[in-house]
């Protein structure tokens, strides 16, 4: 349902502010000499552009659940679209999930860490260092971290070459990764510590200590478990977040994933393109709200009824 | 509509979060003051606020002037005469980056005023009338929070053009959602208590009750959340910019830091990357850090009704 209004504004959008002929042929449809006339009704005929815009859509949606996303208007020889999805979807992929492992490898123990020592000077500073680490703007901190880690200390390659061995391109892969995982790992840190200082006042918690569990074992067996719910959500947003800040990410350091096939195609007006790219990333942000109902019931048995 | 239900579910699930997000402990501790820091910050943010309208009659250096030194090559280290150094162009830093702050902060306030002006009354209209309306309007909140937000600011600005008004317009756009989902959360709070009732049984009409009574209540806490949209809208467009779709005539701090960050320039002037990331970081925090007092001061007050 949403994805469908979702696919029917970004059709209309594209189709009444842009002019399609234009992109196909290189003319405009206010030409007028003998051939490109011709060339128009020919280009016409083969996309329907003739058909009212609610037959084009039908036609479009037809093919797209089946998994034809059309072809490239931009390209010579017009190759499916498909081909340059599949070819880049698993790099962008690839980066948030690598981003959101860091994001979480970062934010658990540190959250864990402060929540444990909540109000000492050390949480304090750490405090201050999530606050300071959120107000970076991801763009920001990609110069920083380019500047720093390859740069000056060499550690990472600032180019990402498509063709290189696997290792390699993980290796190019970890300071794009590291740059939208860092301001995700401060949000959760903050939230996660909220959550745990509250919930390790509960009475449970009192009962469990008086029965002589270590700290320890509170902490990660009594305590995580009911801190992890409002994360969850946040878990959820922050992908979606992720996915639009992977667009500038990648643009930065040069992948060629989604974000730059976007830009490509916007910058050339190559609009199926761009629609297959908004539903495709739509799809997944609605999956994965999905995916994060069914975390729900798992974290809390209270919501399976 | 089956899902309409589930997302609307995920919508308060986000409200929750952000509710998650709010310091509580810190609120029980500081009291009802607002803290140095916080003066600070408004302090910052009103010298960059002066300084940008200013500008042109500050005695800075033309931002469009070359200032070439004879017998040497551009860029220029900071110094004495060029405070922050120069770029490419032998173009003052100091002055652009200044000149930046028009833009920049033209586009950080005129989206999140559109945001509030929009989103602020629908959500709050919404809550108020309850039923079909509320319904609809946040099925609409839910369409537009589910297109990931830059893949949304990248089709506008593609589709239409890349002027000041278009770019803070699409960033203002963006900010409907949140602002109206939390606009219609705060009036969620206020719309059944005392004073409404009251004001209705003395025959106030719709518009006086909620202009009267519950705007005033809703207003203040809102204002903390637009110094944390400026924030936000300030560093979309810098996003928008390493994307090359930002304003496109004058100087704006994301495209300044865009003209540093290649990697010769990086290397050899780091400068030109950096004084315009440290000035954008500074405005950055304390807008945040302000919106984030403000929040938490005013959460003092809610509770202590």
């Amino acid at each position: 349902m949403l994805l469908l209004v979702i696919s029917m504004l970004t059709f209309g959008a594209m189709n009444v502010l842009g002019d399609p002929l234009f992109n196909i042929l290189g003319v405009t449809a206010s030409a007028t000499d003998e051939d490109s006339l011709q060339k128009i009704e020919a280009a016409k005929e083969e996309y329907n552009l003739d058909d009212p815009l609610p037959v084009r859509y039908a036609i479009w949606l037809g093919g797209f659940v089946q998994g034809d996303f059309g072809v490239q208007f931009s390209e010579d020889g017009q190759p499916p679209v498909r081909n340059l999805i599949v070819e880049r979807l698993p790099r962008t992929l690839s980066l948030v999930i690598l981003a959101q492992l860091m994001a979480l490898a970062i934010s658990l123990p540190w959250a864990l860490w402060s929540a444990s020592r909540a109000d000492s000077k050390a949480d304090k500073v750490s405090t201050v260092g999530a606050f300071l680490t959120i107000s970076i703007p991801n763009f920001a901190l990609a110069v920083i971290l380019s500047y720093i880690l390859s740069i000056k200390l060499g550690w990472f390659p600032l180019v990402y070459e498509a063709d290189a061995p696997f290792p390699s391109r993980l290796h190019a892969m970890i300071l794009p990764a590291f740059t939208l995982a860092l301001p995700a790992a401060a949000v959760y840190q903050r939230l996660l510590r909220t959550d745990l200082i509250t919930t390790l006042q509960e009475d449970f918690i009192l009962t469990a200590r008086a029965k002589g569990v270590s700290r320890r074992s509170i902490l990660f067996k009594h305590a995580l478990r009911p801190s992890l719910f409002s994360f969850v959500t946040v878990f959820g947003i922050t992908t979606g977040a992720l996915i639009g800040g992977a667009l500038v990410v990648e643009s930065i350091f040069l992948i060629p994933g989604l974000g730059r096939a976007i830009v490509e195609a916007v910058l050339r007006e190559d609009f199926p393109v761009v629609l297959a790219i908004v539903m495709i990333v739509a799809a997944i942000f609605v999956l994965l709200n999905l995916v994060i109902d069914l975390i729900y019931s798992l974290i809390d048995p209270r919501v399976r009824r | 509509m089956t899902d309409l239900s589930t997302h609307m579910e995920h919508g308060q699930a986000n409200l929750l979060a952000d509710l998650g997000q709010m310091p509580a402990q810190d609120v029980t501790q500081k009291g009802r003051r607002l803290g140095i820091g916080f003066w600070l910050a408004i302090a910052f943010m009103v010298v960059i606020v002066l300084v940008a309208v200013l500008a042109p009659w500050l005695p800075l250096k033309d931002p469009e002037k070359s200032y070439v030194i004879a017998g040497e090559r551009p860029p220029y280290s900071p110094s004495w005469q060029f405070w922050f150094g120069t770029d490419q162009l032998s173009r003052d830093m100091f002055s652009r980056t200044i000149w930046g702050a028009r833009i920049s902060l033209t586009v950080g306030f005129s989206a999140i005023a559109f945001g509030m002006l929009v989103g602020g009354s629908c959500g709050m209209i919404a809550c108020y009338f309850r039923g079909r309306f509320n319904a609809i309007i946040s099925f609409v909140f839910v369409v537009l929070l589910s297109f990931p937000a830059l893949v949304l600011a990248i089709l506008i600005t593609s589709l239409l053009d890349r002027s000041l008004f278009t770019i803070s317009f699409t960033i203002g756009i963006l900010s409907v959602a949140p602002v109206g989902m939390v606009s219609r959360a705060t009036t969620i709070s206020f719309a059944d208590r005392e004073f409404v009732l009251a004001a209705r049984s003395l025959g106030a009409r719709h518009p006086r009750i909620i202009l009267r009574e519950l705007l005033p209540n809703v207003v203040i806490p809102m204002s903390a959340l637009a110094l944390l949209g400026v924030a936000v809208a300030i560093v979309a467009e810098g996003g928008l910019a390493f994307l090359g779709l930002s304003v496109q005539q004058g100087i704006t701090w994301g495209k300044l830091i865009q003209n540093g960050a290649g990697r010769s320039d990086l290397e050899d002037a780091p400068w030109i990357a950096f004084s315009p990331i440290l000035v954008l970081f500074l405005t950055v925090l304390s807008l945040n850090f302000a919106g984030d007092r403000l929040r938490s001061h005013f959460d003092v007050k809610e509770t202590a009704l």
